[in-house]
C-alpha cells in the first residue's frame, strides 16, 4: 500500500519537478546575466538587485559548511553524559510488564537489568 | 596487598593496587601516569616562543614577563585542580563506599556513599567523545522504587582503566556487596 514502486502519478510529479527546476534555473541565469537596461526595456523593472544573484549562492554554501559543524555539535550535546540514568535504563524499560513464564515456549523479549547482565558477563559461573 | 600494571583507555600505563583490610573491607586504588617532563617542556617552550614572537612584533617587554607569570600560575592551577594522581575506592561492607581523588599538588577530594543508598556497582558502557568506553559506576537506589535507579556515579573518570582492570575491581566489589544479601542487618 505504501510501496516505493514507480507509479504513473509519481512519473508525472517527477516530470513536473524536472520542468520546474529547468525553468527556475533558466530564470536565474537570465536574471544574473542579462543587462539591466535590456530588462527595463522589456518592462521588468521590479526584479531584485543582481547583487543577490551572487550573494545567495555564497550564503547557501557557507550555511552548508556550518551545517556540518552544527550537526556534529548537536550530536555531541545530545549524547547522554556518563552520569545520567539514560545510559542504564529508559521509560520503556521502567514500565515494562513481566510476562508469565510458559513451559516449552521462547521467553518473551524484555530489557534485562544491567546488574544481571554484569553478573553474567564478568562473574565466572561456579 | 598487590599492585599490577594495566593500561588506560588512551594507552597510558596505570597501576591498580588492592588491599584487603578485613573480610568486609577492601581498598582499590588506581594510580594515574605522572606528569611527563617532555609534555611540560613542550607546553612551556610553545608559550614562551609565542610570547617572544609577540615581543618581536610589539617591542613591549611586558609580554615576556607576562608569559613567565602565566606559565607559573597555569602550572600551579593545573597541578592543583586538574591533574589527578590517584583515584581510590574504599568499600566497607556494612557501612558504605568512599571515593577519593588525590591531585598532584596533594589535595584530596572525598565522597562517601552509605550502603543503604548503594544499589549495585556495575561496569557500564557509554559513548564518550566519539568512543565507546567501559567505566565502573555505582548505581544509587531510588527510595520510592526498589527496582529503580535514581542516580549513576561514575568512578575512575581521570584514569579511565580498560576492561581487564575494571573486571578485577568489579569482582572485588561484588564479593563484598554479596555479603549484604547473605547477612541482612537492620539498616
Amino acid at each position: 500500500e505504501n510501496s516505493p514502486a514507480p507509479l504513473p502519478e509519481r512519473a508525472i510529479y517527477g516530470f513536473a519537478l524536472f520542468l520546474g527546476s529547468w525553468f527556475g534555473f533558466m530564470l536565474y541565469l537570465i536574471w544574473a546575466y542579462v543587462p539591466e537596461t535590456w530588462l527595463f526595456s522589456l518592462g521588468l523593472t521590479y526584479w531584485p538587485q543582481k547583487y543577490w544573484a551572487v550573494a545567495l549562492p555564497a550564503y547557501l554554501l557557507v550555511s552548508i559548511g556550518i551545517g556540518y559543524v552544527l550537526l556534529f555539535g548537536i550530536n555531541m550535546m545530545s549524547t547522554a553524559p556518563l552520569n545520567s540514568t539514560h545510559t542504564v535504563t529508559d521509560n520503556y524499560a521502567k514500565k515494562q510488564q513481566q510476562k508469565k513464564f510458559q513451559e516449552e515456549a521462547i521467553p518473551a523479549l524484555r530489557d534485562i537489568p544491567i546488574s544481571e547482565v554484569n553478573r553474567m558477563f564478568f562473574l565466572p559461573e561456579k | 596487598m598487590e599492585e599490577r600494571p594495566y593500561r588506560s583507555a588512551s594507552g597510558a600505563p596505570i597501576a591498580l593496587r588492592r588491599r584487603q583490610h578485613s573480610a568486609s573491607c577492601r581498598e582499590l586504588a588506581v594510580r594515574c601516569p605522572r606528569l611527563q617532563l617532555r609534555s611540560l617542556s613542550a607546553v612551556t617552550s610553545a608559550v614562551w616562543l609565542a610570547a617572544y614572537g609577540l615581543f618581536v612584533l610589539s617591542e613591549n617587554s611586558m609580554v615576556l614577563s607576562a608569559a613567565i607569570f602565566i606559565t607559573l600560575i597555569g602550572l600551579i592551577i593545573y597541578l592543583h585542580f586538574v591533574k589527578i594522581d590517584q583515584e581510590s575506592l574504599l568499600v566497607i561492607g556494612s557501612l558504605g563506599i568512599q571515593v577519593t581523588s588525590s591531585y598532584a599538588s596533594g589535595k584530596e577530594s572525598t565522597t562517601f556513599i552509605e550502603m543503604g543508598q548503594v544499589k549495585d556497582v556495575v561496569i557500564n558502557e557509554a559513548i564518550h567523545m566519539q568512543k565507546v568506553i567501559y567505566y565502573l559506576c555505582i548505581l544509587l537506589q531510588d527510595p520510592g522504587d526498589p527496582q529503580g535507579v535514581s542516580e549513576v556515579v561514575p568512578l575512575f573518570q581521570s584514569s579511565k582503566p580498560r576492561l581487564d582492570c575494571l573486571i578485577e575491581v568489579y569482582k572485588s566489589c561484588q564479593e563484598i556487596l554479596e555479603q549484604r544479601k547473605t547477612a541482612p542487618q537492620s539498616s
